[in-house]
């Protein structure tokens, strides 16, 4: 049950991050596993490749996947704010041109990362690895750091300020340009993140952003989209079900199993768990 | 609204389906055009790659010496490639481009079983001899005259591995298989339980998974209670093969593991870590470096190792095989019609890679069309794979007089 | 501004894509391109019943699981029932539309992202359903194969057999200028005003005695219905059904071609399913450049022109006559001419 927690915590920064976005754009970044995708490659490339220290590479991860979101932002999100059907679109577009791009740059076959940490870890009964509690401590603070920021730094109580209210938050002298796009930066740097986190633990192929995302999405419609707390409680939740649900079901009546909670939620309380109504 | 904007498109349109129609057809100056399709994206990537890249070695090969000559004529031969993404759909259509714009009568190479029936429905009728490694049982039949299997599946290899477990391993009682959720995953559980049972072997655990999966661990938890003495990864793709070794291995699972329908255990050890993969075993897989095999298979493996910086799998060797037979055969035959390639090939054995081929397994499938050949079982010592020993699929058994 | 009642620029544009559809088949012997043109008409009737659905405001991430009830139906009403492809047709058009009323009446109580997301969990579902459950009926992952041609029409004075495509086509071609010709009356009589008013606001339309749920369930049935039958010649055609058919990537693409065309107009998503099909084929053999060229067009083509390409004659007319000029860019709402 433990290693499905730590599964959960990492897709739930993925939500975060899909959140984050959502909660100033008012999109849905399609391309979003993209980000997780890079992030995981990074690391590889560091890590694996050029052997530099693990966390080292994981913090180059988050830099560098950060700074591809930015890009991304400056370039073509900051258009496409609250134009839902054209944003999932350009989405798709970028999906398409950064899975090509890392299939043409690293070859289709998966790619493994060595593990960084080795051994075993008995907390009373529980047993789990040293890498996946590390990935655990890790993941903790990553989500700490976010609500650090977001409480305490100005930035941050600017991003909450446009989230809420976009036009009060102008008013107050928020830069919106500049809060729009740290935040799409800092989503996005929380997906490289995540794919860091796991690359040791399942490998890296281009493709290994596409079931991320869909577990983030429907993390976020269970907490509540434009939810940060939404997310991580969405995260929560769905390992625990999905967690539960294996070991009765087949793998696919779990998969229906989780569609059909979005299903009820959006039909009961769209705006899920903590969402704005 | 002026008459630009309202008819303009339509003046567009016409014109850009023009532009479509007007693709020059390719010159055709005794050139041999023959396909290869495969899943070159996503998930199943790995096994298209390997069918293509196979391809390209012995097309160059026969070119490089000088063309293929058949009858009177000499030939070059021009691979014609394209990716299905493992989609039915797509490769109706890709097969519709192959036949019916590129012109050309052999596609060699195919992968993932619901694309193997998506294009028997035009290569059939059309008689385009179509050679695939799809496990799907009912790729092959009477009525798919001009359909080959190149590599082994799941059906000629479960019951000669499974009686080898039995024989040499007696204290293996207990059997758990998983694969992949889809027709190949399905068939090969399939020919695993039935070869398990008919040996008297007791199956605790049978799972499936939803390709993509990453973490095996509810799985693997579900089967582990059982207490299986053998965990079969079946027809699990090296990528996840590998995974699901690693996490049973960090669950505590010491038991046998077999690979029924593995194809490329460097793959797997690469994901796994040696540790995991210590002892695996499994009988599909080709060894391109071993001593057991044929010096033109350890050539052709450090070609591909050459080329392609990776170390080729059974999928690869059973391509490049199936496009040195079916060349053969032309040159047999004298002639490129399929029709008298399809006699030529069946006629007599033909000398591959892979030693004496055969084309056989009536018994199974109705017709003879499976590729036939000896497997060797492999074992993975130290993150190495091993030949073990070299086992006739039942088929051949048959053949062999 | 909404679409004028007058219908004569619509008729034109019509007759020009019958003439053309009707005519292809004449213009090449090459079986592939009537292939691929069939093809695309079946993508025009699948992207112009979406534009349907999604003139009402709503994208419906759901409308590539009425393909494929209607294909399954169709197939197991002839494989299983008996029944002639003709009969099988309709019914599996009839077995999506009931299947769309509740599916429909549950997914449009919400709007916005929520009703594109709750559309693709139906589609999930269904997708996963048909892959996996029932193996019995949907054939689990391996599918269906085997699937008979439609069959043959023998009437005094006329014999007609579907085994070859050019048969086949000139059959989605009537299926197609059927639908086209529903829709684009549709556009232009008093439910595209109806359509219009409600994207345009709900709140508005309501108080001006709209009734706008039941104007947005009538395009979602109409639009399914559309798609069931199409999802019986499919299945025909195609003689293979498997669930990957009906899941995100087909709808993906479907969206993509009518939003690249622009929704907007009735026309929009032929002009976006042609000339995107036509690239995509011509791009065939270039694999990931293919990919990574397709969607970097996708983006340069939203940033650049967000009505979709349909707008483009009339932005180049407008360069033309005032030397450019500022043009509203929300989606849909009609531009002043």
């Amino acid at each position: 049950m433990l290693n499905g927690f730590t599964l959960a915590l990492v897709y739930a920064l993925v939500a975060l991050g899909l959140t984050l976005i959502f909660s100033i754009f008012e999109i849905i970044n399609f391309a979003h596993g993209e980000f997780y995708m890079l992030g995981g490659y990074v690391t590889y490339l560091g890590f694996a490749v050029a052997g530099l220290p693990y966390l080292l590479t994981l913090l180059l991860a988050i830099v560098v996947v950060g700074l591809v979101g930015l890009v991304s932002e400056r370039l073509i999100f900051r258009h496409l704010r609250g134009k839902t059907l054209n944003a999932f679109i350009v989405s798709l577009g970028l999906l398409w041109v950064l899975q090509a791009g890392a299939q043409l740059s690293f070859g289709v076959l998966d790619k493994s990362v060595p593990s960084a940490f080795a051994g075993i870890i008995r907390l009373g009964g529980l047993i789990i690895s040293v890498e996946r509690f590390v990935v655990v401590l890790a993941a903790v603070g990553l989500i700490a750091v976010l609500y650090a920021f977001l409480q305490w730094t100005r930035l941050g109580r600017a991003m909450r300020a446009v989230a809420q209210d976009p036009d009060g938050a102008a008013l107050q002298g928020v830069n919106i340009e500049v809060v729009s796009m740290v935040a799409f930066a800092i989503g996005c740097a929380l997906a490289g993140s995540a794919g860091g986190l796991l690359a040791p633990l399942f490998a890296v192929s281009p493709a290994m952003g596409a079931l991320p995302v869909v577990k983030a999405f429907i993390m976020i419609i269970i907490g509540g989209m434009g939810s940060l707390p939404g997310a991580v409680v969405g995260g929560l939740l769905l390992g625990t079900v999905e967690g539960l649900g294996s070991l009765f079901f087949s793998s696919a009546a779990v998969n229906v199993l989780g569609f059909l909670m979005v299903i009820a939620v959006l039909l009961v309380r769209p705006r899920g768990l903590f969402g704005a109504a | 609204m002026t008459r630009l904007r309202s008819h303009g498109w339509i003046i567009v349109l016409v014109a850009v389906m023009a532009l479509g129609l007007a693709a020059p057809a390719a010159a055709a100056e005794k050139t041999l055009e023959i396909g290869v399709l495969g899943p070159l994206s996503g998930g199943a990537a790995s096994y298209g790659v390997e069918l293509v890249r196979a391809a390209e070695i012995r097309t160059d090969e026969i070119n490089k010496a000088g063309g293929l000559k058949v009858g009177g004529d000499v030939y070059k031969i021009k691979l014609v490639t394209y990716d299905h993404k493992a989609s039915a759909a797509d490769a109706a259509t890709a097969a519709n481009k192959l036949i019916f714009q590129d012109k050309v009568k052999y596609i060699i190479g195919n992968a993932v079983g619901a694309t193997c029936n998506a294009v028997q429905t035009v290569s059939e009728p059309q008689k385009v001899l179509f050679a695939f490694v799809c496990w799907g049982t009912n790729n092959l039949g009477p009525d798919k005259p001009y359909s080959f299997r190149s590599m082994l599946s799941q059906w000629e290899v479960a019951e000669p591995f499974y009686r080898w477990v039995k024989d040499k391993h007696p204290a293996i009682k207990k059997i758990a298989i998983i694969s992949p959720n889809d027709t190949s995953g399905l068939d090969t559980n399939t020919a695993v339980v039935k070869a398990v049972k008919s040996l008297g072997l007791e199956l605790v655990a049978e799972e499936t998974y939803e390709r993509g999966t990453k973490d095996f661990y509810p799985i693997l938890n579900k089967i582990l209670a059982k207490k299986p003495d053998l965990l079969d990864v079946a027809a699990s793709p090296p990528g996840e093969a590998g995974l699901i070794l690693k996490q049973a291995h960090e669950l505590g699972f010491k038991g046998a593991k077999g690979w029924t329908a593995g194809t490329n255990p460097a793959s797997l050890v690469s994901i796994s870590g040696p540790e995991a993969a210590e002892h695996l075993w499994s009988p599909l897989n080709i060894n391109v470096k071993s001593d057991f095999v044929d010096a033109k298979v350890r050539k052709f493996g450090d070609e591909y190792e050459k080329r392609y910086k990776e170390v080729p799998g059974a999928i690869a060797v059973a391509n490049y095989a199936a496009f040195d037979v079916i060349t053969k055969a032309m040159q047999e035959a004298g002639s490129v019609d399929t029709d008298k390639v399809l006699a030529a090939l069946t006629s007599r054995p033909y000398d591959t890679v892979w030693g004496r081929l055969a084309i056989g397994a009536k018994e199974t499938y109705g017709i003879d069309r499976q590729f036939l050949y000896p497997m060797v079982i492999s074992e993975i010592r130290s993150g190495k794979s091993v030949d073990i020993e070299q086992v006739l699929p039942a088929a051949l058994k048959v053949m062999k007089k | 501004m909404p679409p004028s009642p007058a219908l004569r620029r619509p008729l034109i544009g019509y007759g020009l894509l019958a003439a053309a559809s009707l005519c292809l088949p004449l213009l090449t012997r090459d079986t592939y391109y009537v292939d691929v043109a069939t093809t695309i008409l079946m993508n025009l009737v699948l992207t112009m019943s979406l534009r349907l659905e999604m003139s009402t405001g709503q994208l419906n991430m759901a409308h590539i699981s009425f393909l494929g009830i209607g294909a399954y139906a169709s197939t197991l009403l002839v494989m299983r029932g008996g029944y002639s492809f003709w009969i099988a047709m309709w019914v599996a058009g009839l077995v999506a539309l009931l299947c769309a009323l509740p599916i429909g009446s549950l997914a449009l109580r919400v709007s916005g992202p929520y009703y594109f997301l709750i559309t693709f969990a139906f589609s999930e579902v269904v997708r996963l359903i048909f892959n996996n459950f029932f193996v019995g009926w949907f054939g689990g992952p391996s599918g269906l194969v085997q699937i008979p041609k439609p069959d043959p029409i023998r009437m005094p004075g006329l014999q007609l057999t579907f085994a070859g495509k050019v048969e086949l086509y000139y059959l989605m071609c009537a299926l197609f200028l059927v639908a086209a010709a529903v829709l684009v009356r549709l556009d232009c009589s008093r439910f595209g005003l109806i359509t219009n008013a409600i994207r345009q606001s709900d709140l508005l339309a309501e108080t001006l005695g709209v009734r706008v749920f039941r104007g947005k369930l009538t395009a979602f049935a109409l639009g399914s219905f559309m798609a069931g039958i199409t999802g019986a010649f499919f299945a025909h055609s195609h003689q293979v059904l498997h669930s990957s058919d009906f899941g995100l990537e087909p709808m993906v693409l479907l969206v993509v071609f009518t939003v690249i065309g622009g929704a907007g107009s009735v026309w929009g998503p032929v002009v976006g399913t042609v000339v995107l099909t036509v690239v995509s084929e011509l791009m065939r053999e270039f694999h990931h450049y293919e990919t990574l060229v397709y969607g970097a067009v996708l983006i340069l083509i939203m940033l650049l022109m967000p009505e979709g390409l349909i707008s483009l004659p009339g932005k180049l007319d407008r360069l033309l006559r005032r030397g450019g000029g500022g043009e509203a860019e929300a989606m849909g709402v009609g531009v002043a001419p």
